[in-house]
């Protein structure tokens, strides 16, 4: 009796929520595009005292800052994945996957630092940079973090794939190169798919270390290629100016509609994550 | 060359790419460990007198009790919400209810924690007028960790062998009894794992609680739930903002090694008992 009035009351508490919280961010982001219309989506220009509220730099330096994480993560997490499933021992394999989850526990203020106090006068020195912020800072940054996530993943996926598909391979004569090229990694991309894309949704959302070494400057790279220039993502403009803004202006409404398209792109990859894995599996 | 085989190749190629995957990372927080431990001074631990870091007369325990009272508090609202949900969805859920509840638990958990951020700067700072405030940073910090702690318990339950729960059911005992009985001896180590896991990410969020729950200094502790903390992610964020300034920095790194050791105790205790409950189902 009191387990089903327990049970009924938490579900009605978390769906209040579920409503809220997308409620609201509608509602509060309702005036900007009342005002603004859908004509920010394709504005470069982001002066919020004067009324410009172009999003394009942001949606830039955020497509870039997860790009890059990704070209850079991707291949070390899916080398390493094999790496620790199919060429090392069993005592290694632990250690190695003790080490990655407690990696992937630092918290991102702590990447932050290093990104700051290290990363950055790197980059000034081997780059001849003013201050070393950019896009490129951005996005070694978000490979780290990202690593762990992925590379337990693929791991995942590759130990996973059955031991009669394994057998077979080895009985057709197929030698190491083959069998992994041809039988692993193909049988496991579901799961390596799954693990990129949850990594991507992270590298998306993730605030406060980007927010650190980004620069925070409201510029489309010139040229599109130039990774090397401060700029600007939606995590970062959201931290930066959430603080200044006042509740109930229209530069307040505008960081509410930022933080509403970052939950749908976010919610899209999700969506996209999970139905590959329901399907093939 | 032909003494090599193209396996050979295949194994060096792989080596190579996946050797900075791991020597990075270690080398991270090798620095970390090593700046944090170089800037460590017992002053900043001292409580009275020492005024040499940015007013913070009673050393950096604010921000550690800080810390602890936002994560505890927030586990606290999470794990009742999320232990009804999981018990839901094995109990009395429908099929088409457990594939809704799944999806949307999955989806909440891909969205951002600086989006929760901003609904709870929205809904709890302003509109119920609770301010910046440690309550509002509870609930939004267990708003973040609700998906994993539901998902937790969910999967653990499901581990059960599912005979044992038909024949508890076809004897005719309860809910409460099945749950009492059954559940719980076989899953306790896996829902404590899902719940340190939940401490540990509540302690490495920044973000959502940076401007609904914490300030930069002045706050010893929190008078009431309604006034504003400072806590260790906050800390260093700012002080990174600091810049230039040694102490700043010496600061930062010894939050940064006193925060890594908090999550990575809760991490490592968790690993622990997932060992244990591995070695638990072998017995049967």
């Amino acid at each position: 009796m009191w387990l089903n009035v327990a049970m009924r009351l938490s579900l009605i508490l978390a769906s209040i929520g579920l409503f809220v919280m997308p409620g609201f961010l509608i509602s509060a982001s309702f005036p900007f595009w009342q005002e603004q219309g859908l004509k920010p989506l394709v504005g470069a220009e982001w002066f919020p005292y004067e009324g410009l509220f172009g999003m394009l730099p942001a949606l830039v330096g955020t497509l870039w800052s997860v790009g890059l994480a990704l070209v850079i993560a991707v291949p070390m997490a899916v080398a390493a994945a094999i790496m620790t499933s199919e060429m090392a021992g069993k005592k290694q394999r632990n250690l190695i996957r003790f080490g990655m989850e407690l990696l992937s526990g630092i918290p991102s203020v702590v990447y932050g630092l290093i990104g700051l106090w290290l990363l950055l006068p790197w980059l000034q020195s081997s780059f001849n940079l003013l201050s070393g912020h950019s896009l490129l800072a951005a996005g070694i940054l978000l490979s780290l973090m990202v690593l762990p996530t992925i590379m337990v993943m693929a791991e995942d996926a590759i130990s996973g794939v059955a031991l009669e598909q394994r057998e077979a391979a080895a009985n057709l004569g197929l030698d190491w190169s083959d069998r992994l090229f041809l039988v692993l990694l193909p049988q496991a991309w579901p799961g390596i798919r799954a693990g990129i894309l949850l990594a991507s949704g992270r590298a998306l959302g993730e605030t406060i270390a980007v927010m650190l070494v980004v620069g925070s400057m409201d510029r489309i790279p010139d040229p599109l290629y130039n990774l090397l220039e401060p700029a600007q993502t939606l995590t970062s403009r959201i931290g930066r100016e959430i603080g200044e803004a006042a509740f109930g202006s229209i530069h307040f409404s505008a960081l509410i509609a930022c933080g509403f398209i970052l939950a749908i792109i976010s919610v899209i990859l999700s969506l996209v994550a999970h139905t590959n894995q329901r399907v093939r599996v | 060359m032909s003494r090599f085989s193209r396996s050979f190749w295949t194994r060096v190629l792989i080596l190579v790419l996946a050797a900075p995957a791991i020597i990075f990372p270690a080398g991270c927080l090798f620095y970390i460990i090593m700046q944090g431990i170089g800037a460590w001074e017992w002053s900043m631990f001292s409580i009275g007198g020492n005024q040499k870091s940015f007013g913070m007369s009673s050393g950096i325990w604010p921000q550690i009790t800080g810390s602890l009272i936002l994560m505890l508090g927030a586990n606290m609202l999470a794990l009742p919400v999320a232990t009804g949900l999981a018990l839901y969805h094995q109990l009395s859920a429908t099929t088409r209810q457990r594939i809704l509840m799944q999806v949307l638990l999955q989806l909440m958990q891909g969205i951002p924690p600086i989006v929760y951020g901003l609904c709870g700067l929205v809904v709890l700072v302003y509109m119920m007028h609770w301010g910046v405030s440690v309550l509002a940073g509870q609930v939004i910090l267990a708003v973040v960790i609700l998906p994993l702690l539901v998902l937790n318990t969910v999967h653990a339950i499901e581990r059960v062998d599912r005979g044992r729960t038909e024949a508890a059911k076809s004897l005719g005992l309860s809910h409460t009894a099945i749950i009492r009985r059954v559940w719980l001896p076989e899953t306790w180590p896996a829902l404590l794992t899902g719940l340190l896991l939940g401490m540990a990410r509540a302690l490495s969020e920044t973000a959502p609680i940076l401007f609904t729950a914490t300030v930069f200094s002045g706050v010893v502790w929190p008078d009431s739930l309604f006034s504003p903390v400072t806590s260790l992610q906050s800390h260093i964020f700012y002080l990174a903002q600091e810049g230039g300034n040694d102490q700043a920095r010496g600061m930062a790194w010894v939050s940064a090694i006193i925060l890594i050791t908090l999550i990575s105790t809760l991490s490592i205790a968790a690993t622990m008992l997932r060992r244990m409950e591995v070695t638990h189902e072998h017995r049967f």
